[in-house]
């Protein structure tokens, strides 16, 4: 029942959550001083680690503003609505895959 | 730390930038105040923001490395202590001897770009707790 | 012409009939059921599980916890379909006239 791609689909649902997380709280430290924007590796992540918990880490090459802070409105809004996307295609193919192998249960009933 | 309470922490954050704008438009709305009740003219007020963890009343784990300082809270509201502003204005029923009145320090632009920035954060936790809302509907729409 | 009468070949009995459980070097059919079911009682009990961890509010996400639970109510559910054909057949061969 746990077949390869729902595997895939679900650790990718998995590191889009967690991705999200973190956006929704740069978002919330928009304006603490001090504050550093948090991400993770998302295709290092997907590709190398099965584990549980993705390796957060600081992101590089943002602007920091004079009281410290570096996070960018943009590019968390950005974000925020890709990974609500992708989740969302994710959570689709799931859907249908499950719905399929219900169909094939449905479908012997009958036969 | 589930998506669950990602809704609080884009609360924080939401309480936060609210607090922040209600000072700023104090602020603005004192910005010739030269009398109040402790004396003097109005002083600026400022919201400072600090990290803080996010209380859910449904979590009991904390500790995994996405939970540290998601959320914010105002941590402290300082008020301005550096001289006030003189204008000579003699006719003034606050002129002191000199004919000098003392006006709040604000700088009004600066304030209302300030509260722009309030109101964009404010806008942007919003959208954080929307997105997440949905996520967390898709999560159900699984079992249908 | 016909062709030359051939000569009649010895008469080979056929094998024994062994019994149905053993297979030439695969598992027995018993076996083959009770990983089945193993194998459903497994996905059931991760799917409750989860579900533990996601109500004591232990970090679970919920997306995880309810594909858990599908993914047990469907294994069931395909194993129950699957054993209904088992009997069916087994009834069919036990109606047949030997």
């Amino acid at each position: 029942m746990v077949d390869r791609i729902s595997g895939q689909l679900e650790r990718y649902m998995d590191l889009l959550s967690s991705r999200q997380k973190l956006v929704a709280s740069n978002i919330a430290n928009a304006d603490t001083p001090g504050y550093h924007t948090r991400d993770i590796d998302f295709q290092r992540e997907f590709l190398q680690s099965a584990g549980l918990e993705p390796q957060v880490s600081e992101v590089d090459g943002l602007r920091t503003k004079n009281d410290g802070n570096n996070v960018s409105l943009d590019r968390e809004a950005r974000l925020l609505s890709e990974n609500a996307l992708r989740f969302n295609v994710a959570s689709q193919l799931m859907r249908s895959r499950l719905r399929g192998v219900r169909s094939a249960i449905q479908e012997g009933r009958g036969a | 730390m589930s998506l669950f309470s990602v809704l609080s922490v884009g609360a924080s954050g939401m309480a936060a930038q609210r607090q922040r704008a209600e000072l700023l438009v104090e602020n603005l709305a004192n910005a010739e105040t030269t009398r109040t009740p402790e004396g003097g003219p109005y002083r600026r007020k400022d919201a400072v923001f600090e990290s803080a963890t996010v209380e859910s009343p449904f979590a009991t784990v904390f500790g995994a490395q996405l939970e540290a300082m998601g959320g914010v809270a105002v941590s402290e509201i300082v008020v301005d202590q550096s001289e006030p502003e003189r204008r000579y204005q003699p006719g003034h029923p606050d002129a002191d001897k000199d004919g000098y009145v003392a006006f709040p320090k604000i700088n009004t632009a600066e304030d209302m770009v300030d509260l722009m920035g309030a109101s964009r954060g404010y806008e942007a936790n919003v959208s954080a707790i929307s997105a997440v809302k949905d996520m967390i509907q898709r999560s159900i729409d699984l079992m249908r | 012409m016909a062709a030359p009468i051939l000569p009649i070949s010895p008469v080979t009995l056929p094998e024994a009939i062994r019994p149905a459980g053993q297979m030439k070097g695969g598992a027995s059919f018993q076996d083959v059921f009770a990983s089945a079911v193993q194998s459903v009682e497994a996905s059931g009990q991760n799917a409750s599980a989860s579900v533990e961890r996601f109500i004591a509010g232990e970090g679970e996400e919920l997306h995880t916890t309810i594909l858990a639970t599908q993914r047990a109510e469907l294994s069931l559910e395909l194993f129950l379909q699957a054993r209904n054909k088992v009997v069916s057949a087994y009834q069919e061969i036990m109606r047949m006239q030997m």
